[in-house]
């Protein structure tokens, strides 16, 4: 999988290719982000490209949060569209997730 | 008095609302718009009413019958054909719909009503037919004004002094619009009009007829009239028309279901503990629905009959329709939702059945799916 690379330090940015995150691509998506969560603590995962994102596509997103918070850092998330970000509020994912609107509000808010 | 309500739409603009029901049927706190519609025309001396049908055609037909239930009389006019055991609709405009019932019987015969079948009014009907017969006209539009940046939405008229429609323009730009009073789809006709009627189907009044009209310099009035007018033209239209009835602002409509505290009404078979549950009102809550302890409901909110809020759910400005089950982790703000789709009072629509979620929202009447360990490991990281 395509994941989209660069660095705004603190943060590690991450743009994937595709419009779906779901039990389709989930599991290739998760063995992309492995290696990157091992090196990188503070992630923001840019999904302005993301379409649709299904329960295991959520769930990994979920995991990779999980991952960076064990190890003392985030996993912020940006760029959700409308769909998206109304399944978010549905699943109050915004109490789990920092989510802000595009990648500069999210760059521009102090890491914790 | 004699009526056509126009019926036959495919309602593309509200799906997935309409995905099992035409437009006119939508139930707004389970009242069918149409049912509100027939009872404003009857208590105005219509009493002779044609309904012309074609998408979910056995829905209104099974709903109304021959009408005395609403003390109207009513017939059909189906526009399709039945393929392999299906109705299928082929609408033939809401001109053509008039030729075909002229064609069949002669029915218009007198000053007649065509009303478009999915809106709310309250409109003075009786003043609109004395209007049409002051100005003796072939026919007369009832109009409303709207926001200018709205007219695209609608057909445009422009007046004379006397009231006489000059111009009609369809769906025209805000920048081309001549007006801003638009057609409400409410019109008074003499049998007359059906001679200036174009043959050739389909054949819509607004883009067919009217504008001919208006050139030929016939008889075509406009009136404005105070008036209601609940449109149901797109799909976030029916969450805030539902918004309205909660605060009994939709005309003819009353509450269903008795009031148990200070606006938070219940109907029959209802389990539901208010001291154990959040409740700020507006709220409705109809027949056989469950609030499960630990719920939160904030008003104006409906829910429907037989639907289920699970603990720990929270339902804001939203309805819930019949049957639909929404799970403990759902937050539904400012949302409609059936138990598959959420439609978000902006028109953002989301498929919970696609994104494979059944333990979010679902329909109450499924075996409850019992939760595998991923969704459990899931929802256990959510909390």
């Amino acid at each position: 999988m395509q994941l989209n690379l660069s660095q705004e330090h603190p943060w590690l940015v991450i743009q994937p290719e595709i419009t779906h995150l779901d039990a389709g691509n989930v599991k290739a998506f998760g063995d992309a982000m492995t290696p990157i969560l091992q090196e990188h603590t503070h992630i923001l995962f840019d999904m302005a490209q993301l379409e649709f994102l299904d329960s295991a596509g959520i769930g990994a997103l979920i995991a990779c949060l999980r991952t960076a918070k064990e190890r003392q850092g985030d996993f912020r998330v940006c760029g959700l569209n409308r769909p998206v970000r109304t399944l978010f509020d549905l699943m109050r994912l915004h109490r789990v997730f920092e989510i802000h609107t595009n990648r500069a509000e999210a760059l521009r808010s102090p890491a914790s | 008095m004699k009526a056509l309500i126009l019926a036959a739409g495919k309602g593309t603009r509200v799906m997935p609302l309409t995905q099992s029901c035409p437009k006119p049927m939508l139930r707004i706190l389970d009242t069918p718009i149409l049912e509100l519609l027939i009872a404003r025309l009857r208590d105005h001396g219509v009493n002779q009413i044609m309904i012309n049908t074609a998408h979910h055609a056995e829905v209104i037909e099974q709903h109304f019958g021959d009408g005395r239930r609403f003390g109207v009389d009513i017939a059909y006019s189906f526009e399709g054909h039945l393929q392999d055991g299906k109705l299928v609709g082929d609408p033939i405009g809401s001109a053509g719909a008039l030729q075909r019932i002229q064609a069949h019987s002669g029915f218009f015969d007198d000053t007649f009503m065509v009303v478009c079948g999915d809106a709310i009014i309250d409109l003075d009907i009786t003043a609109l037919v004395a209007a049409h017969h002051h100005h003796g006209a072939l026919a007369t539009l009832a109009l409303q004004s709207v926001d200018p940046s709205l007219v695209s939405h609608y057909g445009v008229v422009a007046l004379d002094e006397e009231g006489r429609v000059t111009q009609f323009q369809e769906k025209p730009t805000p920048e081309e619009a001549l007006s801003n009073l638009v057609n409400t789809g409410i019109y008074v006709f003499e049998p007359a009009v059906l001679a200036h009627m174009p043959t050739e189907l389909p054949c819509d009044l607004g883009s067919d007829v009217f504008p001919a009209l208006a050139q030929q310099g016939e008889a075509l009035y406009g009136v404005s009239l105070p008036m209601t007018w609940l449109d149901i033209g797109r799909r976030e239209d029916f969450h805030r028309v539902c918004q309205l009835a909660l605060c009994g602002e939709v005309p003819g409509m009353d509450l269903p279901g008795k009031e148990v505290a200070p606006g938070v009404r219940v109907g029959l078979n209802v389990r539901f503990n208010l001291n154990r549950c959040h409740v700020t009102g507006p709220v409705v809550i109809a027949g056989s629905a469950t609030i499960e302890d630990g719920a939160t409901l904030i008003g104006p909110t409906y829910i429907g009959p037989g639907a289920v809020v699970e603990r720990g759910a929270r339902v804001e400005r939203s309805v819930v329709q019949a049957h639909a089950r929404i799970g403990s982790h759902a937050n539904l703000v400012d949302m409609v939702s059936d138990g598959r789709y959420c439609m978000v009072s902006d028109g953002t629509l989301i498929d919970l059945e696609l994104a494979d979620m059944p333990w979010l929202i679902s329909d109450a009447r499924l075996p409850r799916a019992e939760r595998t360990a991923a969704e459990q490991r899931f929802i256990s990281h959510m909390q």
